[in-house]
């Protein structure tokens, strides 16, 4: 129980006047932008990163957590108004949000919305203080061989469960990510490679201006090439923000349930908030008394798909932590600002700062509880926002993408890397290649490679340690059976006891 | 266009991408010189990311003429290509162009009003409207390029291009 001991420690640490006021503006900030279409949460922590420089690294990262628990939860606000999911992971959201908006009860909606996330959040920092500490201590023992297929695995899983249309777009956003991993000086011989006589290639191609082309001007992009939502203004009477208590008791083991599905979603690495919802809201169908109640209004519906995404915060920072592998995009990017203010996730974190899991959960915490604070009483505010032409908005995005990378390291080629992967972002995102993966590859790319090389030094060569020892060995299993599960034949073999199972519960 | 010939074309530049990456890391400087273990040549991952992606490629390719949903899908559709290509223009001319070349402050200001202005400026409206368009995005670019500024080179100590 050390781990809830750190927490309260933590919460004692962050309780103080100026990390208050930063956590107020950093989760209103994160709301305002999780709502607005266009701007998601790995954009918004993107660009929170490069305005955190000169701050010290606790109010830092708490800045960053605080705008990465807002924006995903800010979301769902024009997920119920607009119809149009703020962020990816509010797109399960909006099936059942928008008809209740539509009805005349969008601050319910907005009610329950705020309650299911905030719950969901509580879930995951729960599991993220018990797991935590134990997977590091784990991975204490994992070696070159064992990092080399956490990497391969991570990739894979994170293509696989990403893609939108075949998982082969998400093996190949992958490697795209690798292959960009590739550019510069590697990390045991110092050799540069594809540098293609560029010199300010020599370093490699920074995370952060990589993270804000992808997602920060592909979606200034995006948003001027989609066309507007229409907002739902229809108001009942009977209208209001607090959730019924009896409704969200009556939906107990529905939060339960999304909040540990969220959270196991987080885990896995690169799946981000969207397949928690999703997941969550597919658990909550199929499990339902209400079954068609869902998709016009369904208020269990609604809160499983906000429990989930929001789940996922806390859960994704588990690996992030531990692994130094994100479990999402945005934590993707918390790595790269966590290595920016001197701090190093990975399996020494215990070791090296044994409190920090318990500092970055009560970060979330108190997010969680600004973000209830904002979400149940700035509800006409919020509506204001959605109304921002993106004519006034997209131009303030783009010259903080273009300031903000270039403050990183002060060089004018930082911003036509940021260009270069807007634009390839955008026809990639078009054509239905998943971001996350792609992010995955960059940031485990030298991981991997080094693992890699490394692991064969030590072997002399030899490739059966890569494959013999135990944990390694469980990983070979999982890529072999994640890549056989796209066959069908194997599909079915594969999930035929669990149909049967199923069947019976049902009966 | 649709998914399949959209796919098909990828498929063709990811398939050379591969085999650029296999003849690169193939061709890469295996270090002899320095005696380092063959198994840690630097050009390994690069080729093993090639073929990869050349397979990947190969099998995108073949999947193109299966008869999916997805396959005959549009691709690029939807969307408005004029706000599009106006706004990949003025954003590119801003980031690649101005930026370093005129002022910070300056370069901001032209960027954020032109772009406001381009979006939001009624042509068949009142004049009052128009004055009013006008102003709100010459304001507009003034706070952002003034306050951006001021936020990263006194704040950040950041030297603004």
């Amino acid at each position: 129980m050390s781990g809830l001991g750190d927490l309260i420690t933590g919460l004692g640490t962050l309780l103080t006047p100026m990390m208050l006021f930063h956590a107020a503006w950093a989760t209103l900030l994160g709301i305002v932008v999780g709502s607005l279409p266009g701007l998601t949460a790995t954009m918004g922590v993107a660009l929170m990163t490069t305005l955190t420089y000169s701050l010290d690294s606790t109010a830092a990262i708490f800045v960053l957590i605080c705008m990465y628990v807002g924006a995903i939860y800010g979301g769902s606000r024009s997920a119920i108004l607009l119809n149009i999911p703020g962020t990816p992971a509010s797109a399960a959201t909006s099936l059942d949000g928008y008809p209740l908006a539509k009805q005349g009860r969008a601050g319910y909606a907005m009610g329950l919305a705020t309650a299911g996330s905030a719950l969901g959040t509580l879930a995951g920092v729960f599991m993220l203080v018990l797991i935590a500490p134990p997977l590091a201590e784990a991975a204490l023992n994992f070696g070159s061989f064992e990092f080399f297929w956490l990497a391969v695995f991570g990739i894979l899983i994170s293509g696989q469960l990403t893609a939108d249309t075949t998982p082969l777009k998400g093996y190949i956003a992958g490697l795209l990510g690798l292959a960009v991993a590739m550019i510069g000086s590697e990390g045991i011989h110092a050799h540069v490679r594809f540098n293609l006589g560029v010199q300010d290639l020599n370093a490699g191609i920074a995370l952060i201006p990589a993270m804000v082309g992808a997602f920060g001007f592909a979606e200034v992009l995006t948003a001027m090439w989609n066309k507007a939502g229409e907002l739902a203004v229809k108001k009942d009477k009977s209208d209001r923000t607090i959730p019924d208590l009896a409704d969200l008791w009556r939906y107990k083991f529905t939060i339960a349930r999304s909040g540990l599905i969220g959270t196991l979603v987080g885990i896995i690495p690169g799946v981000g908030e969207d397949i928690g919802a999703w997941a969550s809201y597919a658990a909550a169908r199929k499990t339902s008394k209400e079954k068609e109640k869902f998709g016009h209004g369904s208020h269990e519906g609604l809160i499983a798909a906000e429990t989930g995404n929001s789940a996922v915060v806390p859960g994704s920072l588990i690996p992030a932590i531990t692994l130094a592998v994100p479990g999402s995009a945005s934590s993707a990017v918390l790595i790269a600002a966590l290595f920016i203010h001197g701090i190093r996730p990975g399996p020494l974190i215990m070791i090296e700062q044994p409190h920090f899991v318990g500092l970055i959960s009560a970060m979330v915490v108190i997010a969680t509880v600004f973000m209830a604070f904002y979400g149940l009483t700035l509800t006409k505010a919020f509506v204001q926002v959605l109304r921002v032409p993106y004519s006034y908005l997209m131009p303030v995005v783009f010259v903080l993408c273009v300031i903000g990378t270039y403050a990183l390291s002060q060089r004018i080629f930082d911003i036509w890397i940021m260009v270069f992967f807007g634009l390839v972002g955008f026809v990639l995102r078009q054509m239905k290649y998943p971001m996350a993966p792609l992010v995955l590859g960059i940031i485990l790319g030298d991981l991997l490679d080094k693992s890699l090389r490394r692991g064969l030094t030590l072997s002399d060569g030899e490739l059966a340690p890569f494959f013999t020892r135990p944990v390694s060995a469980v990983f070979v299993a999982l890529i072999v059976l994640s890549i056989a599960m796209n066959l069908p034949q194997v599909r079915r073999v594969a999930l035929a006891p669990f149909r049967r199972l199923g069947a019976r519960l049902n009966a | 266009m649709h998914m399949a010939l959209a796919d098909r074309l990828s498929a063709l530049l990811l398939f050379m991408l591969g085999l650029a990456l296999l003849v690169g890391g193939y061709t890469m400087d295996r270090l002899e010189i320095r005696q380092i273990h063959p198994a840690s040549i630097p050009g390994l991952v690069p080729m093993i990311l090639g073929v990869l992606l050349a397979l990947c490629a190969a099998l995108l390719f073949r999947s193109t003429y299966k008869a999916e949903d997805r396959n005959a899908a549009p691709v690029l559709s939807g969307g408005s290509w004029a706000r599009l290509g106006i706004t990949t223009a003025i954003c590119t001319v801003y980031a690649l162009g101005l930026v370093g070349w005129l002022p910070y402050f300056w370069a901001t200001f032209v960027f954020t009003a032109c772009f406001t202005l381009v979006f939001s400026f009624p042509i068949d409206g009142a004049r009052r409207a128009q004055l009013t368009s006008l102003a709100g995005a010459l304001a507009l670019g003034f706070g952002v390029a003034l306050g951006s500024a001021l936020l990263f080179e006194k704040l950040f100590l950041v030297r603004l291009p």
